[in-house]
């Protein structure tokens, strides 16, 4: 489709311009966003697509959103065709089993963008909101049996017709949100970096014309395949297994065996889920899209970890999963925590393929959000807080270096985590500690990373706990004989001393003086403990990474006298 | 005389200026390390001065900033709430290298075994919870002391709302540790966010033996020299500090060579009138944009280390001029990648082997090669003639690229140019309309070795009206040193709604800081009479987390003032993010920048001689203006330009350290003082 041959410098130039509107409309979105979760743990992705839908910028916070933009514009061009579009629509869509669709939090919006009468392109966003109404505060929850409970669906439909925002459809939002100042804050914000990414593109169109642009998508498309394919080439052929468990849904049920078979080709990378359990009655199901985005993840990962991402890139690849698996469920499956489940997809590809290619993947991590809310009312303003946060843990070691320590799992990205000054200043809770622990686990030749245990006193009369720390019954796996790492847990010790612990846990009620622990694990370990040089092994100990105990016991520091320092 | 001296990477420059007999000339030597006060003294020594004669000399080092990327600092300690000693090692668990699973995050510069908690406890209103305990302190020092721990670091919670456990920790360990460098935190920063002040503290501490060994040093010296005048360092926030007040927190010094540039562009600013500026700075391995608003520099708190797209980087929550940087000099190398698309940078040749044309063994193009090759620079006239040009080295060099992309090396350097083009719109873009700035209605003041060379293109893509080339652009960054004030800048966290706040509470907190700044400013021997005071407020929408700075309105605080800072803040709001909210504001952070005001040379005209144009003029040669097309242009010699000259593109204009391009219908003019003006339309 491309007219007359383009000189190899305007594609270079055109090709990273594309890459910067990505960047730019990132950029705005976080700049505007009145969520933590979107401005600080940046859990938004925005990108651009062709007038068909193939992705060519794509700026992310989060790895785990590769996949729903240019399917959630698929999505918006099946239903509406192009004739049904309008210059100045925006839709909106959150359907978790459609194109775009993860849980009903990750709302997505879409603009055509016209130049002249037609649709060149198509910009889009899609981010994490606060609030998006359900059954519970924060709108995911471990418990939800239906989809129904778990917030609006917004089905794919216009917010904007031709410029003009639809009143009632803002109206009906604000009116089923607990918070409806900031569900449509996070609204606004998505607008205005659409609104950004239509202008920088018209500039583009208007400097160098139709036939230039479309010339350069394809060849930023083809440039994608190319360089992944060189990457491919460098991967060991072959047929790769892993299995792995998911504790269980929330509601009772588990666990659940997932699995992968990894076929490389020369041609093609194709990952086939079959053999994974079906949906499940809790909210953990994962769909489609979900399946999608995490793969696409481990697959630029394994390839090309820091080329611009393109529809291009993903032509090589290959997912097979039959439908309504835990990995493609259905509706009305519950979905709100889709992402306990659907970060398995990535690990296992990982569990896979990590002893064939270790130095892109060291061993597992632990590996879910230990996603947190924490709802009650500000023991000085009296108002409702809600503080929603991901927690860092430790990564697994890798064949030439320890795991690394209090890391955001790698669903996560550009994610920040919560100053204690701030969590005090706003949610009224006493942050007691913030430390890495001592749990055994990780243990190896190269240590996994630390995992961390993160305190809040309870300081409002009355509050209510809802959590999901996947991880917390399988532990993440050590590499070449180092050790598993440790759990993911949820402790609540009660004012009187009583203790409780969880890996799920929804709407726990809290009473002031309660504390709340919240521990991530550590990494899998990498090689035989033993082999640890012993000069590390009692660095290790003067920094307190180990505890005596676990020198003597896991390492053989001091048993082997002739071997110690 | 005044003298400003400015260390670089490869060079050390030197501009003086006698406003008694309109003496002054600029001097380039060679940067010494790891001795920088040597390439200083060498430098004065050549440019001809008695030092007993200068009354001002102000200083930029990279001193701090090379003791932290090269990890040539103190052994730190740190001592810290108990509970949070891991918050410097954890830091904010971001991972701007999304899709690299093995990625290695940034070392703390303090092991975890130097990290001491102690007990003590402040709630976020910085009422006591737990005090400190004394006696803690005790053993922590007597194992520093066994450590060898050479500097300490003090950051409590909450310590930006009470200082008093800081100030009763730091007085102990002080008596317990002669000769080692304690500081607390609140000395630098009293902003929020536990890990940016910890991390603040740590690196003021491990580079503050370093940057007081150096400018003690720096004294002797100069005192050798019989120096006997007032030496002040320049500060990343633009303004300068004695040397007295540089030792007491050294880390406002780490940006301290870059800023030159951009108050040098506010003066000259002030001089032609041209209040709102982007600058341009293009040296042999990066380009450096900022933007000048009003005559105002931005100055904030979010600054980072090695920050980059892959790395977080480590935070320095000290007031710094808002600088983009990016990998795109002379120097920088163009390659292909392994699908042949062409990058250029960030990988600089740098001095050694430096491009292909110094004929030192550089194979790989850079944009100085492909500027020679598009007859851009003067082969004849490189580097002012003092190398002359491996042209074959440089049509080897760009013809292994052109060959891959089957394309002529002609073709190859222009392409080159436009993509290293590309990449400097995109960081202008970053400064301007990221930030809801339009270029249009700025004056793009460019210098450094390359800045006049492509900001004739850039001024272009960007629809900037005009571009100013100042005289001695190549050393523009230390003539802006000689242009500067005293500046302090306290910064202080207290979040209040506006609603909810009463005038008399904001006014307490601004006049609390302009106490503590003339009680300082007093210690340097400046009197309250040339203190001038600039409030700012960094407020927010309730709910959000970034702040937009705004001028907070000067006089008595009374309701129409907040009433007034409040409509500020939704215009800048606005201006910024392109909305407003009905949603209560919030002020985060107070902040008051404090100029102690000093006398500043006054630039004079230049005579005008009546020479013809046309005596300028050194001749004439074919040069490739990329999408401008090859023309054959005049080439004129800048010392030989009068004031009041006008000439029109296709043209270039080359003076010893740089060269001037104007394209096509361009028009140039030269003002009273030598600055060139470039009109775009």
């Amino acid at each position: 489709m491309a007219g007359k041959p383009v000189d190899p410098f305007t594609l270079e130039i055109i090709k990273n311009s594309l890459v910067a509107l990505g960047d730019e409309m990132f950029y705005a979105l976080q700049r505007t966003s009145k969520s933590p979760i979107i401005y600080e743990t940046l859990d938004y992705a925005v990108g651009a697509t062709d007038a068909r839908g193939s992705l060519i910028a794509q700026g992310n916070g989060v790895t785990g959103f590769l996949g729903t933009l240019d399917t959630a514009v698929s999505g918006v061009l099946e239903k509406f065709g192009k004739e049904g579009l309008q210059p100045g629509d925006v839709i909106i869509t959150n359907d978790p089993y459609g194109g775009g669709g993860t849980h009903l939090s990750d709302v997505s919006l879409i603009m055509p963008v016209f130049y002249g009468e037609e649709i060149v392109a198509f910009v889009a966003n899609k981010a994490h909101w606060t609030e998006v109404g359900g059954k519970d505060p924060g709108s995911w929850t471990t418990d939800a049996t239906e989809v129904y409970q778990e917030g609006l669906q917004f089905p794919n439909i216009k917010l904007f017709s031709r410029g003009e925002p639809d009143r009632a459809l803002l109206d009906l939002i604000s009116a089923n949100v607990r918070l409806p100042d900031m569900t449509l804050g996070d609204l606004w914000a998505g607008v205005a970096a659409l609104r950004v990414g239509e202008r920088r593109f018209l500039d583009l169109y208007r400097k160098y014309g139709t036939d230039t642009i479309l010339a350069s998508i394809e060849e930023l498309l083809d440039y994608g395949e190319e360089m992944v394919r060189l990457e491919l080439a460098r991967l060991p052929r072959g047929v790769y297994e892993a299995e792995d468990w998911i504790d269980d849904d929330g509601v009772g049920n588990g666990p659940f065996p997932v699995r992968v078979k990894v076929t490389i080709t020369d041609e093609e990378f194709v990952a086939d889920f079959t053999g994974s359990h079906p949906q499940v009655a809790g909210p953990i199901n994962c769909t489609w899209t979900g399946l999608i985005s995490e793969v696409r993840a481990g697959f630029k990962a394994l390839t090309t970890p820091h080329l611009p991402t393109t529809s291009g890139m993903f032509r090589p690849l290959k997912i097979v999963c039959p439908p309504k698996t835990i990995f493609t469920a259905e509706r009305p499956a519950p979905v709100s925590t889709y992402w306990e489940t659907k970060r398995y997809a990535v690990d296992l590809v990982w569990k896979a393929l990590a002893p064939h290619v270790p130095h892109r993947l060291p061993a597992g991590h632990f590996l879910s959000v230990c996603g947190t809310v924490l709802a009650g009312t500000h023991p000085d303003t009296g108002e409702l807080f809600l503080l929603v946060e991901p927690l860092v843990g430790g990564w697994g070691a890798g064949r030439d270096k320890d795991g690394e320590n209090g890391q955001f799992c790698v669903g996560d990205g550009e994610t920040y985590n919560i100053p204690v000054e701030v969590t005090e200043t706003r949610y009224g809770v006493l942050v007691e500690q913030y430390a890495f622990h001592n749990e055994d686990g990780g243990a190896g030749e190269y240590r996994g990373g630390k995992g961390v245990v993160l305190d809040y006193r309870i300081l409002s009369e009355g509050a209510f706990l809802t959590a999901t720390f996947g991880r917390h019954k399988f532990l993440p796996w050590g590499m070449a004989g180092g050790q598993d790492g440790s759990r993911n847990y949820i402790k609540v010790i009660r004012r009187d001393g009583g203790e409780e612990v969880f890996g799920k846990v929804a709407r726990l009620r809290l009473e002031r003086g309660d504390l709340v622990r919240l521990v991530t694990g550590s990494g899998g370990g990498y090689g035989d403990p033993r082999k640890r040089p012993r000069k590390k092994v009692a660095e290790d100990l003067r920094n307190g990474y180990i505890t005596p105990a676990q020198a003597r016991n896991l390492y053989g520091y001091g048993v082997d006298r002739g071997y110690a320092l | 005389m005044r003298v400003a001296t400015d260390v670089g990477g490869t060079f050390t420059d030197v501009v003086y200026f006698d406003e008694r007999t309109g003496r002054h000339g600029t001097v380039k030597v060679d940067t010494t390390p790891p001795d920088f006060e040597r390439g200083v003294i060498s430098g004065l020594h050549r440019a001809g001065l008695d030092l007993s004669e200068i009354e001002f000399l102000t200083h930029g080092t990279t001193v701090v900033i090379n003791a932290l990327t090269e990890r040539r600092g103190a052994r730190t300690g740190l001592v810290t709430t108990r509970g949070f000693r891991d918050v410097l090692e954890i830091a904010r668990g971001n991972r701007p290298d999304l899709y690299n699973f093995y990625f290695s995050k940034p070392k703390p510069f303090v092991p975890r075994y130097l990290r001491k908690e102690v007990a003590e406890r402040l709630d976020h209103k910085g009422n006591v919870l737990i005090p400190l305990d004394v006696r803690e302190l005790e053993s922590v020092a007597g194992f520093f002391r066994e450590e060898g721990v050479e500097a300490v670091a003090v950051c409590f919670l909450h310590s930006y709302a009470n200082l008093s456990h800081e100030m009763e920790a730091t007085r102990v360990l002080k008596e317990l540790l002669p000769g080692v460098s304690v500081l607390p935190a609140h000395q630098i920063t009293r902003e929020w966010k536990e890990y940016e002040r910890t991390n603040t503290a740590v690196l003021s501490a491990y580079v503050h033996p370093v940057a007081n060994t150096y400018l003690d040093s720096l004294e002797r010296k100069l005192g050798q020299e019989k120096f006997g005048g007032r030496l002040f360092v320049m500060q990343s926030n633009g303004g300068s500090a004695t040397v007295r007040a540089a030792r007491s927190n050294p880390i406002a010094m780490v940006e301290s060579g870059p800023v030159g540039g951009v108050l040098g562009a506010v003066a000259l600013g002030e001089m032609i009138g041209e209040p709102n500026i982007i600058t341009l700075d293009i040296g042999g391995t990066t380009a450096k944009c900022s933007l000048v608003q009003n005559g105002e520099v931005r100055v904030n708190t979010g600054y980072k280390i090695e920050h980059s797209r892959t790395n977080p980087g480590y935070p320095i929550q000290t007031p710094v001029i808002d600088i983009v940087e990016i990998g795109n000099g002379g120097g920088s190398i163009a390659w292909l990648d392994e699908a042949e698309a062409l990058h250029v940078g960030p990988k600089s040749a740098g001095a050694v082997p430096g491009p292909a044309a110094y004929g030192r063994g550089g194979e790989e193009p850079t944009t100085t090669d492909a500027n020679l090759l598009a007859g851009r620079i003067d082969p004849d006239y490189f580097l002012g003639g003092e190398i002359v040009p491996d042209m074959d080295g440089v049509r080897r060099a760009l013809g292994r690229i052109a060959n891959r992309l089957g394309a002529g090396v002609e073709e190859t350097a222009r392409g080159i140019i436009r993509v290293a083009n590309a990449n400097m719109v995109n960081a202008l873009k970053l400064v301007s309309l990221n930030r809801g700035h339009d270029p249009q209605d700025f004056t793009l003041v460019a210098f450094g070795g390359g800045g006049a060379m492509h900001a004739a293109t850039l001024a272009a893509e960007l629809n900037v009206p005009k571009i100013v080339v100042p005289t001695d652009c190549a050393v523009f960054s230390a003539w802006g040193m000689l242009q500067t004030d005293l500046r302090r800048d306290y910064v202080r966290t207290r979040v209040g709604r506006l609603d909810r706040v009463s005038p008399e509470e904001v006014a307490d907190v601004f006049e609390d800081l302009e106490r503590a700044a003339a009680a300082e400013f007093a210690e340097d021997g400046v009197g309250a009479g040339r203190l001038i005071f600039d409030r700012y407020a960094d407020m927010r929408y309730a709910g959000q987390e970034h702040t937009v700075k705004v001028r907070f309105p000067a006089g008595v605080v009374d309701p129409e003032k907040l009433a007034e800072a409040t409509r500020r803040f939704h215009e800048a709001h606005e201006k910024e993010y392109a909305f407003r909210l009905d949603s209560p504001v919030e002020l985060v952070s107070y902040h008051l920048a404090v100029y102690g005001t000093m006398k500043r040379p006054q630039v004079a005209k230049l005579k005008r001689a009546s020479r013809k144009i046309a005596d300028s003029i050194r001749g004439s040669r074919e040069v490739d203006f990329d999408v401008y097309g090859i023309h054959r242009a005049d080439v004129y010699e800048r010392s030989l330009l009068e004031p009041g000259t006008e000439l029109f593109g296709p043209a270039v204009v080359e003076e010893p350290a740089t060269t001037v391009v104007v394209l096509p219908d361009q028009r140039l003019v030269v003002d009273d003082y030598g600055n060139l003006h470039i009109h775009l339309r």
